[in-house]
């Protein structure tokens, strides 16, 4: 009988497993499920309503939510690039040389990962369980739960994560390419919430418990949040046949998922490059120009012995006998190695004067906008950031206080800021750490280029890219504003709220992802550091906390009425946080890692490369 | 042309890659030779401007190539080991921009240089190409093509043929001899003694951190003059062998084997005869026993 721990697959699964808990993505996802649970514990719904924290309906109650927020994100990290690492440390030749089938190879890496993942969200429940027993001021405890904490969770998180799961891997094994997973896992968020606004709220409450993924609907049937304290701590949550065909349904999707990955999953290399691989033939007689025949009872130790030392004159000279440069030892008669190379060219160099250096920075720009463009999730993030922002003001009534114009600008630009915060972290670090990771560095680094072109140049063709999308959600919006007929068209107002809000904002969002990118030297530590700073501002701004001292992209603090009466205020704002992005570009030059002199630049002992 | 003084550098981990390394290089090629691990790479990095050391320095035509790293850099031409290039860019886009960044920016003159770079490298065919569909030696010899780009004085290059068909190999070698003239410095460092042996005027042997030795091929070759002997037999009698001389290498084949050892004074016993000495045979003494017949010759 085979023993299941003893198998192919148990062996990838593991190897997973052990990958996994030497990242650090696990440990932060582990983290922020704690940090979530401790909040709707000490600070959730049950707080000041004398609901238990413990009671079956509360364990089970917050799951949905738990899934919604956060969730699909940190899925995406884990999910995403478990096969991708492999053809990018280029083991997969070592793996796929062995009898591993694909099955075995997709089903173990995909358990292992998903495994991973549901034992770091675990830890939400497994930190309300420990809970149970941390004595809080006016907090009702029932007695000791065991069991619902686990149950809830497999049946609530783990089998709605398998379909999401299963679709992150299957994107990401089948593109080789994560950050297209990025750009469907940001889309996530206004998909799901279309979908349950525009589809799942118009079905009865049955057909919409049986299509939602998080369950969210199902819990709104018991209205909890209705139902008074003394009963909503009684409550039972038990599975009726809605939610089990919901959980069927969704174990199913899965499989369909998983089914088509390995339909359509290929082991080798991409047609492209064989492609052009096969276009080039490089050697036709290559055996032939070095060693002679050497087969074991022919073997001539003077053949492997090295060649004669060479003078300074070159090599030709040192090649004979062992060898051959006789170009009757090519196929096609071409004598490649020994003929005459041409001279190269006397050329006028300039390194010293600023032209120079404007000249080298515009080329940088150049290539680096190119490279940005060439991103591959750029095709998915700018259309869906552009259809998004321009959602309201083409399919709703627009509420228009000083004119139609002001309202279509004031209302892109408030959506598109929140795609301006992403982008710009996203973009800046894809800019900052390119280099390194296709391991170009040392040939800029060694260049005659000042530090300044080098971060400038990545500075500036990620804000040309960011003020490019802004552009063109402004030309959208006027665009439809002309085939709404909300006409007239005042320009005045789309430059003051874009001019003000929008263009100095991406300089300020990038100025503070270039210096973030530079002090920690490690992109996904910056995308963590990001996205923490932004919840936690945002949740300020939310709650009533906001203020321009701590609110760069100046979210709800204007109105174009404001800026119609005068923009003396708002320019000082903006002066303020422009000087503040230059302050950050000059600390980004002062850090980085790139050295101009000896000691010249400091020290960072909490940079994580 | 090159001077390198005392160059020391120990990593965080602990592990002392430069010890005190001293080196006085002239113009021509250049052979760094030493196994893996032994710092060949680390001091390659220190004078491309990448590294810093703890202590020591470096000097060519009065550049002090550790602090003034703007002025090295002018005239460096660098290929590391390992490196890449941007794949969405063709050859020939790659090295515009890299003339630009050295500071070519007259664009007929610059346009020349990189058709003449490209013919140079053979890759004038494949101009138009996206540098990501390139095979490993098109790489390289567009590595190589970038390095070469503004009359660099200090060319570095860093375990340049691993990777590289035997063709691609001997026309690497042929650009890098070209390439070295009376004004430049061709440092090139490997572990393949033969690249060294077949282009280099000068040559050191680098190990664990430390310079064992630094001279000519031909002078390393002439050192060994009338020490080594060679021997085919049974595989069953080199461990025996081996136990009783200084075997410096040994190569199976069938089921014999061929064993070099050195002796300096009679021949070892009967089975071995004299044979040709050859630059592997000084490289192995040296690494594997510290120093060589030369030193230990009375």
């Amino acid at each position: 009988m085979i023993n299941p721990f003893q198998t192919r697959f148990a062996a990838i699964f593991w190897n997973e497993v052990l990958l996994n808990s030497k990242r650090v993505a696990p440990y932060i996802v582990a983290a922020l499920s704690a940090g979530n649970a401790l909040l709707w514990w000490g600070w959730g719904p049950a707080t000041g309503r004398n609901m238990a924290t413990n009671s079956d309906a509360f364990i089970a109650g917050v799951l949905p939510f738990f899934c919604f927020l956060f969730q699909p994100l940190l899925a995406m990290i884990i999910m995403a690039d478990p096969t991708v690492r492999d053809f990018r440390a280029e083991i997969n030749p070592l793996i796929f040389s062995k009898p591993v089938s694909r099955a075995e190879y997709l089903l173990g890496k995909f358990f292992g990962n998903f495994f991973t993942l549901s034992c770091c969200q675990f830890m939400f429940s497994a930190t309300l369980f420990v809970l149970q027993w941390v004595p809080k001021h006016g907090m009702v405890v029932q007695e000791a739960k065991f069991l619902a904490y686990p149950k809830h969770f497999v049946a609530y998180v783990v089998i709605s994560y398998l379909p999401l799961a299963a679709f992150y891997f299957t994107v990401g094994t089948l593109t080789r390419n994560v950050k297209i997973v990025y750009g469907l896992g940001l889309a996530i968020y206004p998909l799901f919430i279309s979908y349950a606004l525009v589809f799942l709220k118009r079905l009865p409450w049955r057909w919409g418990a049986l299509l939602d993924p998080l369950l969210i609907n199902w819990g709104n049937r018991n209205e909890i949040h209705a139902t008074s304290a003394e009963v909503f701590n009684q409550l039972v949550i038990v599975y009726d046949s809605i939610f089990i065909a919901n959980r069927i349904g969704m174990i199913l999707l899965t499989a369909i998922c998983l089914t088509i990955l390995y339909l359509l999953f290929t082991t080798a290399e991409r047609s492209e490059k064989a492609a052009k691989f096969t276009f080039i033939s490089l050697s036709s007689a290559a055996e032939g120009v070095y060693y002679q025949d050497s087969s074991p009872d022919q073997f001539d130790p003077a053949v492997m012995r090295s060649v004669p030392p060479a003078s300074a004159g070159g090599l030709k000279r040192a090649l004979s006998p062992e060898l051959s440069l006789d170009p009757s030892a090519y196929a096609d008669g071409t004598d490649l190695i020994s003929r005459e190379v041409p001279a190269l060219p006397e050329v006028a160099r300039l390194n010293e004067v600023i032209r120079a250096n404007v000249n080298k920075l515009v080329a940088a720009i150049a290539i680096e906008f190119r490279l940005l463009r060439a991103e591959r999730s750029l095709v998915v993030v700018a259309p869906l950031a552009i259809f998004l922002c321009l959602l309201e003001v083409a399919f709703y009534n627009i509420h228009a206080d000083v004119s139609l114009s002001a309202a279509y600008a004031s209302n892109t630009a408030t959506s598109l800021l929140i795609f301006l915060i992403g982008m710009a972290v996203f973009y800046t670090g894809e800019a900052m750490h390119r280099d390194r990771e296709i391991r170009i560095e040392p040939f800029l680094w060694t260049t005659p280029v000042s530090n300044s072109v080098l971060i400038l140049s990545k500075f500036l063709s990620t804000l040309l890219l960011l003020w490019a999308l802004i552009v063109s959600v402004g030309v959208a919006a006027v665009a439809i504003q002309i085939i709404r007929h909300h006409t007239p068209i005042d320009l005045v107002a789309y430059g003051k709220i874009y001019g003000l809000i929008l263009l100095p904002s991406a300089f300020i969002l990038t100025a503070i992802s270039v210096l973030g990118n530079v002090v920690l030297r490690n992109k996904y530590a910056f995308y963590v550091v990001s996205i923490g700073t932004a919840a936690a501002l945002f949740y300020l701004y939310s709650s009533g906390h906001n203020h321009w001292l701590y609110n760069p992209v100046l979210y709800r603090l204007w109105t174009y009425a404001d800026l119609a009466a005068g923009t003396r205020m708002i320019l000082l704002y903006r002066l303020c946080w422009l000087a503040f992005a230059v302050t950050c570009l000059a600390l980004a030059h002062l850090f980085f890692e790139r050295r101009s002199r000896r000691k010249a630049n400091l020290p960072l002992p909490f940079a994580l490369r | 042309m090159l001077n390198i003084k005392d160059l020391t550098k120990t990593y965080p981990s602990g592990v002392q890659a430069l010890k005190g390394i001293s080196l006085d290089v002239s113009a021509g090629m250049f052979g760094l030779l030493g196994p893996n691990g032994a710092g060949k790479t680390t001091l390659m990095k220190i004078l491309a401007t990448l590294l810093e050391p703890d202590r020591g320095g470096a000097e060519m035509n009065g550049i002090d190539l550790i602090k003034d790293k703007h002025g090295t850099r002018r005239m460096l031409g660098y290929l590391p080991q390992e490196f890449g290039l941007y794949p969405t860019l063709t050859a020939e886009q790659t090295l515009h921009y890299f003339a630009k960044l050295k500071g070519v920016f007259d664009k007929k003159e610059r346009g020349m240089l990189v058709d003449a770079l490209l013919d140079r490298v053979n890759l004038a065919g494949e101009r138009g190409q996206r540098v990501g569909g390139f095979s490993g030696g098109m790489r390289q010899r567009l590595g190589i093509a970038q390095a070469l780009i503004g009359q660099p004085q200090l060319i570095i290059v860093d375990e340049p043929t691993a990777g590289l068909d035997p063709e691609e190999r001997i026309r690497f070698h042929n650009l890098l001899a070209e390439t070295a003239g009376e004004d430049a410095v061709v440092i090139l460092s490997t572990h393949i003694v033969a690249d060294v042996s077949s282009l280099c005027s000068q040559m050191a042997v680098i190990r664990q951190g430390a310079i064992l030795g630094s001279i000519t091929p031909q002078q390393a070759i002439d050192r060994l003059k009338d020490s080594v002997w060679e021997a085919t037999v049974p595989r069953e009698q080199v461990g025996t062998l081996k136990s009783r001389y200084p075997v410096i290498s040994s190569q199976m084949f069938g089921g014999l084997a061929r064993l070099r050892v050195i002796s300096r004074t009679e021949r070892p016993s009967e089975e071995f005869v004299p044979a040709a000495p050859a630059l592997e045979d000084y490289y192995f003494d040296l690494v594997n026993h510290g120093t060589t017949v030369a030193e230990t010759r009375p």
